[in-house]
């Protein structure tokens, strides 16, 4: 019923994007609004499967915890104080059960920021046989070598484009004016190791 | 200020090349499954929104809280275990589940592009599903009471079977 109701109505997220996009699902969702949520979750399902691999993640544990965020996002929709801001409840909730999928050891490493930024990610990334480009395997082993927090950051930033990246920064509890800076030091120690994969060129 | 865009001289202009080389590689090579987006507009489409979330509890991350055999499955949502046994019989399956604490609980079995089976969970907290077809599938409890009134509704993620 509800679906013959909605069907041919222009939706309110049509036409829109970024925030203002995601606030009108949200108000759509809350509504009753089923296709609202589809496009939610299409749109942003990317963004939180990054963040779950930026969490060290691997692929088949990342799939379970970007489920499981979106399944916690049903009853949390009506919670959502401010619907702008649903990337960053979105990056809060994955980083939060991705972090409840580590080991202690690894949980306890992770709480200096400055440690974090420094150890090597355990975990591997996906082969990289499909590449022709000798420049795209170095690149790709100089990432895999960075740490989580700087793969994280790095993958955040490329993906979320400037209109969440306040957003994303903020999730991420990096504090206004630092996020250049970090991530400044992570592109510095991407160099380091792209020159030791022989050559930046 | 701006701390978004690298800096206007040499070195930000690399900086700049090389995010966009990795934003093409991040894509590339580590995309989402490809019916990641589908499988979770299924787990989503329920009746009630207001569904708390049972964890997928995997070997390592929390030792010791596993079935044990091979084709269990355990999920955890405060103080409620599922835990959810599959047996194929060819393109259909039999699932044997049992809850604690354990009650007169709904179980409903729902697979993407199929009816959903529903059953009761004895007093035990047991339950069988006999004959269930294969695909995505998701395991929602409507559970009740002592007294036998329905309270919350507990949804686990889609499993592919």
């Amino acid at each position: 019923m509800g679906e013959l109701r909605t069907t041919g109505e222009r939706p309110p997220w049509e036409g829109l994007a970024g925030a203002d996009r995601h606030a009108a699902c949200v108000i759509a969702a809350r509504a009753g609004d089923r296709r609202a949520l589809d496009v939610l979750v299409a749109d942003l399902t990317p963004l939180v499967w990054h963040v779950a691999r930026g969490n060290g993640l691997d692929r088949s544990t990342a799939e379970d915890v970007v489920q499981t965020v979106w399944l916690a996002l049903l009853r949390h929709l009506d919670r959502l104080n401010e619907p702008r801001a649903l990337v960053g409840w979105l990056v809060v909730a994955t980083r939060r059960e991705a972090q409840r999928t580590w080991t202690p050891a690894r949980r306890e490493a992770a709480l200096s920021d400055e440690l974090a930024e420094q150890l090597e990610s355990e975990y591997g990334l996906p082969e990289d046989a499909a590449l022709v480009d000798d420049r795209d395997h170095r690149l790709w082993r100089a990432f895999g070598k960075l740490s989580q927090r700087c793969q994280e950051l790095l993958r955040l930033t490329v993906l979320a484009g400037r209109a969440e990246y306040r957003a994303v920064a903020e999730a991420l509890s990096i504090p206004r004016g630092s996020i250049g800076p970090t991530r400044g030091r992570c592109l510095n120690t991407l160099r380091t190791h792209l020159e030791a994969e022989g050559g930046s060129r | 200020m701006n701390d978004i865009d690298p800096r206007d001289d040499r070195r930000g202009q690399e900086d700049t090349a090389v995010l966009t080389e990795l934003n093409r590689l991040v894509h590339e090579l580590d995309p989402p499954p490809a019916d990641l987006v589908e499988r979770i507009q299924f787990a989503v489409a329920l009746e009630s929104l207001d569904v708390e979330v049972a964890r997928w509890e995997r070997a390592g991350s929390f030792a010791g809280v596993r079935g044990g055999q091979p084709g269990t499955i355990t999920f955890t949502v405060d103080n409620l275990t599922l835990m959810v046994n599959f047996t194929s019989t060819g393109a259909r399956h039999r699932i044997d589940g049992w809850l604690v604490p354990a009650g007169e609980h709904t179980v409903e079995v729902r697979v993407a592009e199929h009816e959903s089976s529903t059953t009761t969970a004895d007093d035990g907290g047991r339950f069988v599903l006999s004959d269930v077809p294969a695909g995505t599938t998701q395991i929602v409890v409507h559970l009740v009471d002592s007294r036998g009134e329905r309270g919350r509704t507990v949804v686990t993620p889609t499993i592919m079977l």
